[in-house]
């Protein structure tokens, strides 16, 4: 009965230790696994040798203490030791081993010594390494599995190795993935100008009037891109929560008829790549656009460029971002109690007071709530200002143009990406704190029974008339979306032609079978496969941690929510901008590969398998859980058997919800395409750029009736599913989670 | 239990890793591309039919595909930088960034281009070559009721207020180039009055060097600075778009290509090297309506591109205005004299 | 089965269990040491917030004590967790798990073992016979009724046969005509297969009802604990005298006298042979069945009793139940249902026989 700690159950770690050490390839193979070129050289090419081959042929001497490691390890893994006496050696020898490894990776890089006070202490290391490959990133979990368990094993925690195992790889990962990366990338915001001092050069790119001059107050000039941001982003959380309130309203409190199309209105812009409705934007006010072009001829006035810049950004940014407050907001206007209403009413209150005392301080909470969201997804927009932006300078861009200017001053960038940090950091800690946890759980109930009274009228007819004309706008957006696909050349040849969608999705039979004609296949094909890879991982990572977060107590758990938390308010370019920062270079070699687009899904899409876990675990009676552990179930077992059968709807809506936003996901996409893999998003933003508009909407289209299908066919799945009970509805605030 | 649930963790995770950098067959060439999409495009299939090589493209302007190359120097992923104006060419190659070849089909190529090859000891070579100017939208030109301009004093007349568009110098080969035509055309000081006089015309700098004529094609604008050809290729396009010479006199663009310091397909890279200086692939060029001026003497030239002969250009020192420290002068100079005025 | 254990031995020991949910905040359990004997039915009862759930979950793994000890068969399991117990639990929701059939559920336990499939059917199939769960096999839990719910939890805890088995509150979901009926089945059960059962309860009927040894929680300490008997017939403090039964509790004066002690409340006294420990104030209980009212006649009364007015009487079928006011406070006195029985608002006369007085400690 008490198999707990018998050796077999570190099996797993030690076995793959081994088999990491003595068969993988150590380092990264440059041209990937699946190739197989490797294996020509293997196993004693120094390029796909294993870590023993290597020591072996004593080359890389400096792996040699990880060997070690492992020896002292298998030898506690079979030695006859008490099983606290086994977690105690595990426990340092595996810590002192991830330590080494890591820092031996740091330490010696692709020109020996990576410091260069190193090399003027021994002088220069005439051998050299490359990233970290398979070999060693097995070898690294192994460590981390092995010293998680000593953990548990020791005593030192209460908890048993499958919770110290998922904690520490979601720490693991979620450091390396994230917190690394952007720390390195600060850091480069606090480097010397030249020769000179550093606080003087901090102070310079800190205060840089581009990110703070306030001209634009007088009329004269321009104002840096700080106040810019601050400014569209206060104007889009104030204005989306509006309109979001109106529609949630109209949506409940009002009996119009067209609420199922206010439903389905909702879903479009969370499928369309966010830059996309900024093109239909263009295409309907541009100088040539459509409504420019009548309102000119009617008033006989001149077409003019009225729409580049703020205005054209915050349009865009409404008609992209009020659904997500819409979706927020919903949640809220439900939750109340209609009984609290109705006892308002019988106490003689009118309508107007009822809504004045009653319904707006209950609803208060909420719009706090959706005006940071708003905030926060327009301080991180990068596609719309991009695309409308004009001279309208944004953090997002202006980091994106320090990037890939001639003028590539990482440092600038540095510090821009610092600026933006705080401010959607700032955002995001004044929603964690002041409001709390209760935006996490979807209050799917209705609340007790009881009719909500009517709205007082003249909030009624406005809320109403404001969401016509929303809803008509979307309409004529996204029909233009779609029409414009097929027109020659939107402005000037209205005439119908496929042109577009050939020259982008074409095929033709030759006799070597079927060739992907299109331009846009292998961007298609790559996001395709890359979105469908991370989907999983990303569901997976995320309903780990929401199940450590909502059923697990242990040390330091508050430390470790903070930290996951804190990831979902880190915008899209900074992520970026840190990724070719940090993984550029040995020891993680990473840009240029799927890889990195990969980790960068899965990572920015974690909080939506978060958000959906904890929704769905806390539905879950937690004494579920004990009886499994009552009857003898570990943690492990439980999780498997007793919790995930449970939240499969969670997980499905995780999948494609993760999948949806890979596949609109640009702003930090777009620093990390490589010649090899391109994505959609980025393709479609170079078409714009060039303004081959005909090329871009087609792809476009495409993409939202590749989504239309993926959420489809989910909600198809899962309408037969009805687990005992309560019949959990997947929450829709999982699209609210993170920014874009 | 353990054991299996490590291992599938272990999966899980590894699983989209293992994807990493999955190739297919060996036989790749990385090809960073400044032209013309389209012509990138081209350039892709032909020679990857001709070769069986197969060709990684992605096409970013000149001064992106040169940061690129800058900020992937310790690790190069790139093999061969194919296009793009010949100022960040030569720059790279001043920095170390390329390596020197030369190739057995240099013999037929045009002296304009071996010149770029003399000025960077053989690390970059001209492919085409064209000349600066802009072009206008006629029909929006007469609906606005100005008259077209036909020389560089013309386009700061205050009728052409936010007007025109051009790129913005530090992203654009073609922008820079402007830029370093009027300092030769007009000294040092008045180049930067006429630049602030022009960006009170300027209705937005664009990114990409050809964005501004696309534009003014598209009824967006009304002016756009650009390469000669540029406009004549909207204007084959059936835009209307005219080209125009500037009549004081304007500078011109040796379109160039270099192979990438530590390339890793070294002989690919060489093999489309040589491939690209050939007449046959050269004169596939107007195909994709690029109508630059080819260097190998031998293509077929379309009867659309402007003859260099019949146009007044400037004596532009490529190697002084090609260096690096000269160009980072101009361009910080650009940002704080014309980039920082307000906007429009 | 093999459940058969010797009575009498310690099945489990709690040794001064402390419970703070944070430092410096007030102790959930605080200092308790209790043995649970082995083959017996121990209640645990209280009110809500006396700490009697929280002991249980500490037994039971799933807390684990700030300091103390707990035994298990004699084996130190305090810092074990639930996993690792030779204990297992029916819960108050019962927690089956709403995806599992009613076999699936109870083999869940069983699957962890070394048990061949074979066996774990056998056993599974004879605990279900024993539940009466024969014909319910295939049925998930939502498709049964909340008396068929609990015997699946029952029967999925018995399955395993652990050391111990603790019910935490489990007839709270049921009508109570089926509370009746279920808990008489756990006794029997219990009784048959000499199984060790810790049981918490809020309802003190339950916990007469079905116990061998009840222990009385409050704010976090045990009150007292003895038989079911030995509880309501000599409460030793106020709150237990009232929580059990219904006492009439009246304050008195203890006085020393010649052959013992005098009790004296209002124009009442007692003479009372045994040895009491203290004399002055305290209070009594007393038992309201054992109560007479007589409508008031004239003449002298004995020292046992007193007059009151009768200001209710309720009908109960059986019984009236009446609140009489007296010189020394409301006393509850139930009366069997006579045709000349008094009504509300006469005079009457309470007398109260000493068998009915026990002394509380407070």
């Amino acid at each position: 009965m008490f198999r707990y700690f018998s050796a077999s159950s570190i099996a797993g770690p030690i076995f793959l230790g081994a088999l990491a050490i003595a068969l993988m390839p150590w380092y990264m193979l440059q041209d990937g696994f699946f190739s197989f070129t490797w294996l020509s050289g293997y196993p004693l090419d120094a390029e796909s040798a294993s870590l023993l081959s290597l020591l072996l042929q004593g080359q890389k001497l400096w792996l040699a203490p990880i060997g070690l490691i492992f020896l002292v390890l298998f030898a506690g893994a079979l030695l006859p030791l008490t099983r606290r006496k086994r977690g105690e050696l595990f426990l340092w020898i595996s810590a002192v081993g991830l330590a080494y490894a890591l820092g031996q990776g740091f330490i010696v890089g692709i020109q020996g010594w990576s410091f260069s006070f190193l090399s003027d202490a021994f002088g220069d290391m005439q051998d050299r390494q490359f990233g970290m490959g398979y070999g060693a990133m097995f070898c690294l979990l192994s460590l981390l599995f092995c010293f998680s368990w000593g953990l548990s094993a020791s005593g030192r925690v209460q908890q048993d190795p499958f919770v110290t195992g998922s904690l520490a790889l979601i720490i693991g990962v979620v450091g390396l993935f994230i917190f690394m990366p952007v720390g390195q990338m600060l850091l480069l915001a606090f480097q010397p100008q030249g020769e000179g001092a550093i606080l003087g050069a901090v102070l310079e790119r800190l205060f840089d009037p581009k990110i703070w001059r306030l001209q634009c107050l007088s009329g004269v000039g321009q104002c840096g891109a700080a106040w810019n941001s601050l400014g569209l982003a206060v104007a889009v959380g104030f204005l989306t929560t509006l309109l979001g309130l109106a529609f949630a309203l109209v949506f409940t409190r009002t009996r119009t008829p067209f609420r199922p199309l206010l439903r389905s209105l909702s879903l479009l812009p969370v499928i369309t790549p966010p830059f996309v409705i900024g093109l239909s934007v263009i295409l309907l006010f541009g100088m040539s656009g459509l409504v420019t072009q009548l309102v000119a001829g009617w008033l006989a006035i001149e077409p003019s460029r009225w729409i580049y810049g703020f205005n054209g950004v915050l349009l865009a940014q409404l008609l992209a971002f009020t659904p997500i407050s819409f979706m927020v907001l919903i949640g809220v206007v439900e939750g109340i109690s209609p009984s609290m209403e109705e006892a308002s009413q019988t106490l003689r209150a009118t309508p107007w007071r009822t809504f004045k005392t009653v319904t707006w301080p209950l609803l208060r909470p909420g719009l706090a709530n959706a005006f940071l969201i708003g905030f926060i997804e327009s301080m991180a927009d990068f596609g719309n200002p991009l695309v409308l932006g004009g001279n309208f300078n944004v953090l997002s861009t202006e980091i994106f143009f320090a990037i890939v200017g001639s003028q590539s001053d990482m440092a600038r960038a540095a510090m821009l990406a610092l600026v933006l940090l705080l401010f959607t950091i700032g955002a995001f800690m004044l929603q964690n704190v002041w409001l709390g946890k209760k935006r996490y759980i979807t209050v799917n109930g209705k609340g007790d029974s009881g009719v909500h009274p009517d709205l007082p009228w003249p909030i009624k007819w406005a809320v109403i008339g404001v969401t016509l004309v929303w809803t008509v706008f979307t309409i004529v957006v996204y029909a233009l979306i779609i029409y414009g696909s097929f027109v020659e050349i939107w402005g000037r040849d209205w005439t119908f032609t496929l042109r577009h969608y050939i020259s982008g999705f074409g095929v033709s039979w030759t006799e070597h079978g079927l060739m992907w004609q299109g331009s846009a296949w292998s961007s298609l094909g790559t996001t395709l496969t890359i979105s469908l890879i991370a989907a999983p991982l990303t569901a997976a990572i995320g309903l780990l941690t929401a199940w450590l977060l909502t059923r697990q107590t242990f040390v330091g758990k508050a430390a470790f929510e903070f930290g996951t938390l804190l990831s979902f308010a880190i915008p899209g370019t900074v992520i970026g901008v840190s990724y070719i920062v940090a993984f550029n270079v040995p020891p993680f070699e990473l840009t240029g590969t799927a890889a990195i687009l990969v980790i960068c899904f899965v990572f920015r899409n974690m909080p939506v398998g978060v958000r959906s876990g904890i929704a769905s675990l806390s539905q879950i009676d937690k004494s579920l859980d004990e009886a499994s552990m009552t009857l003898r179930a570990t943690s492990s077992r439980t999780f498997l058997r007793i919790t995930l059968p449970l939240i499969k709807p969670a997980i499905l809506s995780a999948l494609v919800y993760s999948f949806v936003r890979s596949m609109t996901a640009i702003s930090a996409v777009i620093f990390l395409v490589s010649a090899q893999h391109n994505m959609a998003t980025s393709y479609i933003i170079g078409r714009v750029e060039n303004n081959e508009y005909g090329i871009a909407v087609a792809y476009a289209v495409v993409l939202i009736v590749i989504m239309l299908a993926a959420i489809l066919s989910f909600q198809l799945l899962t309408r037969g599913r009805n687990i005992g009970r309560r019949g959990m509805a997947p929450s829709d605030t999982t699209l609210t989670s993170g920014v874009p | 239990m353990k054991f299996r649930s490590n291992v599938i963790a272990a999966l899980l995770l590894s699983a989209g890793v293992l994807y990493a950098g999955s190739a297919s067959a060996a036989g790749r060439v990385t090809l960073y591309c400044s032209s013309d999409e389209a012509w990138c495009q081209q350039a892709k299939t032909e020679f990857e039919k001709a070769t069986g090589i197969t060709v990684d493209m992605t096409r970013k302007s000149s001064g992106e595909t040169y940061a690129q190359i800058k900020a992937e120097a310790a690790n190069p992923k790139g093999d061969v930088w194919w296009g793009g104006t010949g100022d960040p060419h030569l720059q790279a190659a001043e920095e170390n960034l390329t390596q020197a070849y030369v190739s057995p089909n240099r013999r037929r190529i045009a002296e304009f281009a071996m010149n770029q090859a003399k000025a960077s000891g053989d690390k970059t070579i001209g492919i085409y070559s064209g000349a600066l100017g802009w072009g206008y939208n006629s029909e929006l030109l007469t609906k606005q009721g100005l008259p077209a301009p036909m020389c560089w004093a013309d386009l700061i007349k205050p009728a052409y207020k936010g007007k025109i568009q051009m790129a913005n110098p530090n992203s654009s080969g073609t922008a820079y180039t402007t830029l370093a035509t009027l300092v030769q055309l007009m000294g040092e000081d008045d180049a930067f009055k006429y630049l602030k006089a022009l960006h009170k015309n300027i209705n937005q700098y664009t990114k990409s060097g050809s964005a501004p004529i696309k534009a003014a094609g598209r009824g967006e604008t009304t002016i756009g600075i650009v390469f000669m050809h540029d406009a004549v290729a909207q204007a084959a396009a059936g835009f209307p778009v005219k080209p125009v010479a500037p009549c004081e006199g304007t500078g011109y663009e040796i379109g160039s290509m270099s192979i990438i310091k530590g390339s890793r397909n070294l002989e690919n890279a060489k093999k489309f090297y040589d491939w690209a200086l050939t007449a046959e692939s050269q004169g596939r060029a107007k195909d994709v309506k690029s109508f630059q001026v080819p260097s190998n003497l031998d293509a077929e030239v379309s009867p659309l591109t402007p003859n260099l002969s019949t146009i007044k250009l400037i004596n532009y020192n490529f190697v002084k205005y090609g260096s690096s420290a000269e160009r980072k002068r101009l361009l910080k100079k650009w940002d704080d004299e014309v980039g920082s005025m307000p906007v429009n | 089965m093999s459940l058969n254990r010797k009575s009498g031995d310690a099945a489990v020991v709690l040794k001064q269990i402390v419970k703070q949910y944070s430092p410096g905040s007030p102790a959930a359990v605080d200092n308790i040491s209790l043995q649970f004997d082995s083959g017996c039915l121990t209640t645990l009862l209280g009110p809500s917030g006396c700490g009697k759930t929280t002991t249980l979950r500490m037994i039971a793994g799933l807390e684990m004590a700030t300091s103390g000890q707990i035994l298990i068969g004699g084996v130190d399991v305090t810092r074990l967790p639930a996993t690792q117990r030779d204990v297992s639990m029916v819960f108050q929701s019962y927690a089956l798990f709403p995806h599992m059939r009613v076999f699936e559920n109870i083999r869940y336990g069983l699957e962890v073992g070394s048990l061949k499939a074979e066996e774990i059917d056998e056993r599974v199939d004879a605990i279900m016979r024993m539940t009466g769960l024969e014909a319910l096999g295939s049925r998930y839990p939502h498709e049964l009724s909340g008396g068929q719910q609990q015997r699946v939890a029952v029967a999925r805890a018995l399955v395993i046969e652990p050391q111990v088995l603790l019910f935490d509150e489990p007839l709270s979901n049921l009508d109570a005509k089926l509370r009746r009926k279920v808990r008489q089945e756990i006794r029997d059960l219990q009784q048959s297969l000499g199984l060790t059962v810790i049981y918490v309860t809020h309802d003190q009927e339950e916990a007469l009802a079905i116990s061998d040894t009840i222990v009385v929680l409050n704010n976090a300490v045990v009150a007292q604990l003895g038989s079911p008997r030995e509880l309501y017939e000599k409460p030793r403090t106020q709150f237990v005298a009232d929580f059990i039964g219904e006492a009439n509790i009246l304050p008195c004066e203890r006085v020393a006298s010649a052959h013992g002690v005098k009790v004296v409340a209002g124009p009442l006294s007692f003479e009372l042979s045994e040895g009491i420990d203290r004399v002055g104030k305290g209070h009594m209980a007393v038992n309201p069945g054992k109560i007479s009212l007589q409508p008031h006649q004239e003449g002298a009364l004995s020292p046992h009793a007193m007059t009151g007015m009768l200001s209710k009487a309720s009908y109960l079928g059986d019984h009236l139940e009446c609140v009489v006011e007296t010189a020394i406070g409301e006393i509850l006195v139930r009366t069997p249902v006579v045709s000349d029985a008094p009504f509300a608002g006469s005079v009457v006369t309470v007398t109260i026989p000493p068998e009915a007085i026990v002394l509380l400690d407070d």
